[in-house]
């Protein structure tokens, strides 16, 4: 068989989907209530557009939970990038930290939700916390990873030339480590991403997370779907965004 | 521990079967239905100072049932909403009318079969002592609680409404009561509308009613607590449905005739003393079946009460907020409510 072309494929499957939602909506199979036919989550999305959802805008519930992903996500990342550079680097510090992170890694947000909210209210505070812990152990055990994968060689080479600690740091184990950084940012954007209902659910009001989960209580799935459409389609923007970023600052990986 | 001895029981079940045998032989009933009853029924039910707990606790609907009974405890009536329309609960008790008149405009397949409460003054705002909120505009610029798409958020946008204050003025924040209480313990809210338990707390930690309720009902601002059933249900086996609506009558006999053993039943069943748990059902007006067969309330079986325009009513504000996508007729809301199985329990 000849290959097909993948944009194709792409378009098959985008096609197939939409047929199967319209034949299923227009034929009378399913209730709106269950799933809106286009016509109806078209008006939700310009009714959210026009009038917005509970006194905001569309554009300041999406500016709200964009703000609370890059706040908790950038914190969490820089901080847990720093600390697994740490801790694969130096066996002490990794001894130290290792049991925390091991520990906060496989929890689950929700469990500790309550107590964030006693220990820092229900402001953005307790949000943007939630969220950089979410991202924080997945950036430090990817760049402990990425440091610990650095080969030996490299580093006994660059000592035996007369570099100092530092030097080599700075030249041969950062550049080493960095693309595993960037992948473990990415998978940490999609966890950050995936905490963001979490964090919203506390005392909301903004925020397309919270929105969703609003609406959902009063079925709306018009809007409820137009919350899903948005809130994937700025999960995919935010990742590809930083797949070009990584291409830009790490164009030696995998050479 | 059964309070009712057990063979006045039986004789009140027996003549519960004999009146559903006359409907039936009328011809109102499927003879399937009448073979067999459900073999597990799904109960959605709160936690909370009810007389329903009491039934629960012993075990009085499985008895009467004769089914395995599938207790899902739920946080909102949303949550049974959602349950119903996807066919995973059969019987929601104590869900809003909030709630209830939401689930009816978006045609969810299930009818109103009782009025366990005209819930009153037990859901009602609190402020801090401390704020010093002593008339409706000493709100502005404060942050008030509430659980999202209950039956207090929608007295609380009634009260803001009623009061020519805007959701700009104050800003009103989506709490569950039990977040709602740890927010006003750290002083991050100054007040919320919210019932018992966490009204209790509330109070208890330097809260005092604002109260709101009197006011509100005669604008028709009218909150009830509800017993739901998915209508393919109730009309499959009528006479479960009945024989559990009859078991709330019973846990209601308990609570007004021994209040004290009632509340000692119903405090451990939702995790407070018998004390805090009396007070909080004293709050109440628990509906008894002959009232809910009044005209005011659910009226009788081919003459529908006044409770329609009350869900009606619920409905048009709940859409003014943009929560439900538009009103249906009032008809809709008659539908929805089913009063054949209650008037059996009382043959």
């Amino acid at each position: 068989m000849r290959a097909l072309n993948p944009r194709a494929w792409t378009a098959l499957s985008a096609a197939v989907l939409i047929a199967a939602w319209l034949a299923a909506t227009w034929g009378g199979f399913v209730r709106d209530l269950f799933l809106p036919p286009p016509g109806e989550l078209w008006d939700g999305f310009v009714d959210l557009l026009t009038d917005g959802y509970r006194n905001r805008t569309l554009l300041e519930h999406l500016q709200a939970s964009l703000w609370r992903v890059f706040a908790g996500f950038v914190t969490g990342a820089a901080v847990g990038t720093l600390l697994g550079l740490a801790m694969g680097y130096w066996r002490g510090v990794e001894a130290l930290f290792a049991p925390f992170i091991e520990f906060l890694r496989p929890l689950p947000q929700l469990a500790y939700l309550m107590l964030l909210i006693i220990w820092f209210g229900i402001g953005e505070t307790s949000k943007i916390i939630l969220l950089f812990l979410a991202a924080l152990p997945v950036s430090a055990v990817a760049a402990r990873d990425g440091v610990r994968n650095v080969s030996v060689q490299r580093i006994h080479a660059a000592r035996s030339l007369g570099a100092s600690e530092w030097q080599i740091f700075h030249h041969v184990v950062l550049p080493s480590a960095l693309p595993e950084i960037f992948t473990g940012a990415r998978i940490g954007v999609g966890v950050v991403y995936g905490t963001l209902i979490a964090a919203e659910i506390i005392a909301g009001s903004s925020g397309l997370g919270w929105m969703i989960v609003d609406a959902g209580r009063f079925l709306r799935s018009d809007y409820v779907f137009v919350g899903i459409l948005l809130i994937g389609l700025m999960g995919v923007a935010l990742n590809r965004a930083l797949v070009v970023l990584e291409t830009r600052l790490v164009h030696w990986a995998g050479r | 521990m059964t309070i009712i001895n057990t063979s006045a029981d039986r004789r009140t079940l027996l003549k519960a079967g004999l009146g559903l045998g006359g409907a039936a032989a009328v011809g109102a009933l499927p003879r399937r239905a009448r073979a067999a009853g459900p073999d597990k029924i799904n109960i959605a039910f709160f936690t909370e100072t009810s007389p329903s707990a009491i039934a629960k606790a012993n075990g009085w609907l499985e008895e009467a049932t004769k089914a395995n009974i599938n207790w899902i405890e739920v946080g909102s009536g949303a949550e049974i909403n959602t349950a119903i329309a996807a066919g995973s609960v059969d019987i929601g008790i104590g869900i809003g009318s909030a709630p209830t008149a939401a689930g009816l405009s978006q045609g969810i397949g299930y009818q109103v079969l009782y009025i366990r409460d005209n819930i009153g003054p037990a859901e009602e705002l609190t402020v801090r002592k401390s704020a010093n909120i002593k008339k409706p505009s000493d709100l502005i610029g404060k942050k008030v609680g509430v659980p999202f798409g209950s039956t207090s958020h929608f007295r609380l946008l009634g009260f803001l409404k009623t009061n020519g204050l805007s959701q700009k003025d104050v800003t009103v924040l989506d709490l569950r009561s039990d977040a709602l209480v740890a927010a006003w313990q750290r002083g991050d809210i100054d007040a919320a509308y919210v019932w018992a338990p966490a009204k209790s707390k509330i109070l208890a930690a330097g809260g005092e009613v604002y109260r709101t309720y009197d006011k509100l009902e005669a604008a028709g601002y009218v909150i009830a607590d509800l017993i739901v059933a998915r209508t393919a249900f109730t009309n499959a086996y009528p006479e479960a449905v009945a024989a559990i609506l009859k078991q709330e009558n019973r846990a209601l006999d308990v609570w007004t005739s021994t209040p004290d053993k009632a509340a000692e039943i119903i405090g451990k069943q939702a995790g407070v003393a018998a004390d805090v748990a009396k007070a909080d059902l004293l709050e109440y007006d628990f509906v008894s079946p002959k009232r809910q067969l009044e005209e005011k309330w659910l009226g009788t079986p081919g003459h529908v009460g006044r409770f329609a325009e009350v869900l009606l009513g619920t409905a048009k504000f709940l859409a003014e907020q943009k929560s439900i996508r538009s009103v249906p007729d009032l008809a809709v809301f008659q539908q929805g409510i089913n009063t054949a199985p209650l008037a059996q329990t009382l043959v």
